[in-house]
């Protein structure tokens, strides 16, 4: 018990995993079965893949001490390379999807990270700027319109399912899972946290900063890529109008997840449990009856609460900005 | 001074916790108006804990404050500025982009004319308290533009324009030239004679000796010594620190094994705005010290050798011309450099003692290997014992350590590399006596294994404790290059200020 608690304190996702439960025992006790069925309880996180798989990329960028804005545009542009590469090249479905996923981690590390990593322009403009590019691109070459992808194997990508579970459940546990290990059992992982902690330190340490980063961004380009093709797959087309919203909301769900938005801290652990939240929250809402506007004014004082409560459980007085004072402290009682 | 007076500043038998750690356990201090009155005591004793206590930035746990002859307990920094109690603090609180003017003048409220600010006023006021320091700086050029020293002065005149009747200077001096702590001790002398009391913590033996009026020892957290200076030596405050006679640093290096193999030999090597024209040779088994002011190029001397510059002239590792562009091309062939700030370039602090320590000698791993566990923690386990890191275990964030210990982190993440050139910036900046004991130790100890050593510092007394050759730079030229037994401070420090 006492372990539980001293966890609780010290957890940089304690906060929101407190409120997932809260909130998910007040929609059970509210709305019952409505809530806690199965049918729900998988329409609730087939409704989260998207926002899950780019989220646990959003992580890796976030870790260094950067966002990506442009992930939005990448789900919608790597739906629509997919159909292109489907229906006008006339590739296989399995091919096409890896080529699409190829093409985003190609993108975000070619173009993204190169920008950030190597010639060290700013994070926030650069990805602005391409979120901007690659919209327009998208909406160009698609010329506004819905492609429709008549595969199997794609529209099985996002309403199949196996041993009981569908696909895009599936394609979320593992994208979680390859990523959890590579933070924390690789020396990329490793190389992740250090440029986020103290990018000047690595460098001298003879780690590769640039590569880093650029890989940073080529993940989460791959996992945009991925949610556009999950995305393609449950709309069994190719929208221009998807991934709007989906930015803002999976840096919310990373940072509720308690990764520190200045990098070298945090995990995809907390990313999940962000992403959940989030989700839960839209869906508990939604069979309230409550309104998508609601929705998101609720989401967003959630987002600052929760960050809120955050710092004030890293400071043990609660007073907002003291952690420089604290860390000396430390040393000099060490 | 005399010491009937009142204290204007006194703590009594003030406890502290920070979880687990008891970091004081009964400290008291007593300041009276118009004394130098020196803290000290090694890292860890509880130093900046206390002086948190007296500025308001902490509240004790038990004990009692008092201010100006009443009780008080400050409700945070504010509160303490307000009554009179102003600090300056070790690490930088200037704002980079505002001018030196502005970053004076921070806190108060600017002088106004018809509702907006008074530039005039303002610049004038600054000057001020630039005066009162010596101070010659354009009041308009941004801080970030500034010398380290030139900041840290500064920061000093901001503390002198709060008109304050306690100034607390922690590790005033760390970053500043000797001419400008000659000119921080007249100030401080001036500020004296109007009555100004004064703390001074510091780990320099010197200065505690040329300025303070009355110095308190902290040792584990409790006051182990409060006494006039007069009635203090070297050796007596030392044992106060440590808590028993420590063997003075041997000024005589122990000179076996100094090899005939050539680590680096470097020749006219220039870059602009930083040195010129430097040649040096560093053999298998010495120490070479760099010494000069700061401003003297001997940092970036250093950088340069490690890939992060680019100048022109002839470098040779081992005899093969060498031309790094990285560090990580430098490392590849035996390399390493301890950088001069532990914190900016140093550590990761938020990562743990053990990821720092093999950050890089696992820098050329491939990077989507997993690590092995097992020779890592043997690796670790090793090191920390070699160097006697004091941590509560491998996996605490090394920003939980003492300087002294992050230091040896640091030093250790590059012994971990197997170096053949070890070269080292300050390497005992900031840390306390008995770690600079430990760091020595372990700089002989690397020479003994045959490591060539180029270590830049700018106190003399520690380049003629480890150093076979001492190279002194003025301006970005060698000046003198001194075989140990000729060597010594009055001449190093001569030659360092451009004296021949």
């Amino acid at each position: 018990m006492n372990r539980m608690l001293g966890w609780l304190a010290t957890s940089r996702y304690a906060a929101v995993l407190l409120l997932l439960v809260g909130i998910v025992t007040y929609f059970a006790v509210s709305e019952g079965s409505r809530f806690l069925s199965q049918a729900n309880i998988e329409n609730l996180l087939g409704s989260v893949s998207i926002l899950w798989i780019v989220a646990i990329g959003m992580t890796f960028v976030v870790l260094t001490g950067g966002i990506d804005l442009s992930v939005g545009a990448v789900v919608a542009l790597a739906g629509l390379v997919l159909a292109k590469l489907f229906n006008g090249v006339g590739v296989p479905a399995p091919l096409a999807v890896l080529l699409t996923v190829g093409f985003g981690a190609t993108l975000g590390a070619a173009v993204n990270g190169v920008l950030i990593g190597r010639a060290r322009l700013s994070f926030f403009v650069v990805t602005l700027g391409t979120a901007s590019l690659y919209q327009g691109i998208v909406s160009i070459w698609s010329n506004t319109q819905t492609e429709y992808i008549d595969s199997s194997l794609i529209g099985g990508i996002g309403f199949g399912s196996a041993l009981g579970l569908s696909t895009p459940i599936w394609i979320m546990l593992g994208v979680f899972l390859v990523a959890f290990v590579v933070l924390r059992w690789t020396y990329f992982g490793r190389d992740i946290y250090a440029v986020g902690g103290n990018i000047e330190a690595a460098r001298l340490s003879g780690i590769n900063t640039t590569a880093t980063i650029v890989a940073a961004y080529g993940v989460v380009g791959a996992c945009a890529a991925l949610a556009g093709v999950v995305q393609a797959g449950r709309l069994g087309a190719s929208s221009p109008d998807v991934g709007a919203e989906i930015p803002l909301a999976a840096a919310a769900a990373v940072l509720l997840g308690g990764t520190s938005f200045l990098g070298g801290i945090g995990g995809v652990t907390g990313t999940a449990v962000g992403v959940l939240f989030i989700g839960t929250l839209q869906n508990g809402l939604a069979i309230k009856g409550v309104s998508s506007f609601w929705q998101q004014v609720v989401t967003g004082v959630i987002l600052i609460v929760a960050v809120g409560i955050d710092r004030i459980q890293q400071s043990p007085r609660g007073i907002v900005l003291r952690r420089r004072v604290r860390g000396e402290e430390m040393s000099d009682s060490g | 001074m005399e010491a009937d007076t009142e204290p204007v500043l006194r703590a009594v038998g003030v406890h502290k916790r920070f979880g687990g750690v008891h970091a004081l356990r009964g400290a008291h201090i007593a300041v009276r108006a118009g004394e130098v009155h020196g803290l000290t005591g090694e890292n860890g004793s509880g130093k900046s804990t206390l002086l948190k206590l007296l500025n308001g930035q902490l509240a004790p746990d038990s004990g009692s404050l008092e201010a100006f002859g009443r009780v008080t307990v400050f409700k945070g920094a504010r509160e303490a500025l307000r009554s009179g109690v102003a600090t300056v603090s070790q690490e930088t609180t200037l704002v980079p982009d505002l001018s030196v003017a502005e970053n004076i003048l921070l806190g108060h409220r600017m002088p106004r004319r018809a509702g907006v600010i008074d530039w005039g006023a303002t610049i004038a006021r600054a000057g001020e308290a630039m005066g009162m320091l010596g101070l010659e700086l354009d009041p308009t050029i941004p801080v970030r533009k500034l010398r380290p020293d030139q900041a840290q002065m500064v920061e000093i005149a901001r503390a002198l324009s709060m008109r304050a009747r306690v100034l607390i200077l922690d590790e005033p001096t760390s970053s500043l030239t000797d001419d400008a702590v000659s000119l921080l001790f007249a100030s401080v002398r001036r500020l004296c004679d109007r009555g100004v009391a004064t703390v001074f913590v510091s780990h320099r033996l010197d200065e505690i000796f040329s300025i303070c009026d009355r110095v308190t020892v902290l040792r584990d957290g409790r006051t182990v010594g409060e006494a006039p200076i007069t009635e203090l030596d070297r050796d007596s405050l030392v044992s106060l620190m440590v808590g028993a006679a420590l063997e003075q640093a041997s000024h005589e290096p122990a000179r076996h094994g100094v090899g005939d193999r050539t680590v680096l030999r470097i020749r006219r090597l220039s870059l602009a705005g930083a040195f010129t024209g430097v040649d040096l040779t560093v053999r298998a088994g010495e120490i070479v010290g760099l010494a000069g002011l700061v401003g003297a190029g001997r940092t970036e001397l250093l950088e340069s050798l490690f890939g992060l510059h680019r100048p022109t002239g002839a470098v040779e590792v081992e005899g093969e011309p060498r031309w790094y562009r990285s560090p990580q091309a430098a490392m590849h062939d035996g390399l390493a450099l301890v950088p001069a700030d532990r914190k900016l370039q140093g550590l990761v602090l938020g990562m743990s003692v053990g990821e720092n320590l093999l950050m890089a000698s696992h820098s050329r791993m491939f990077r989507l290997r997993v690590p092995r566990r097992h020779p890592e923690l043997v690796a670790i386990t090793a090191a920390m014992q070699a160097l006697r890191i004091r941590a509560a275990s491998r996996s605490v964030s090394v920003d939980t350590l003492s300087g002294g210990n992050q230091q040896k982190v640091l030093l250790g993440k590059w012994l971990e590399t197997r170096p053949r050139l070890l070269m080292l910036d300050e390497p005992t900046r900031g840390v306390d006596v008995g770690a600079k004991a430990e760091i020595y130790r372990i700089m002989r100890e690397a020479r003994a294994q045959g490591i060539g050593i180029l270590v830049s510092s700018s106190e003399t007394p520690e380049l003629l404790a480890v150093c076979d050759t001492i190279v002194v730079m003025f301006r970005g030229r060698v000046v003198a290059s001194l075989p140990r037994e000729q060597a010594d401070e009055a001449l190093v420090t001569r030659l360092g200020g451009g004296h021949g």
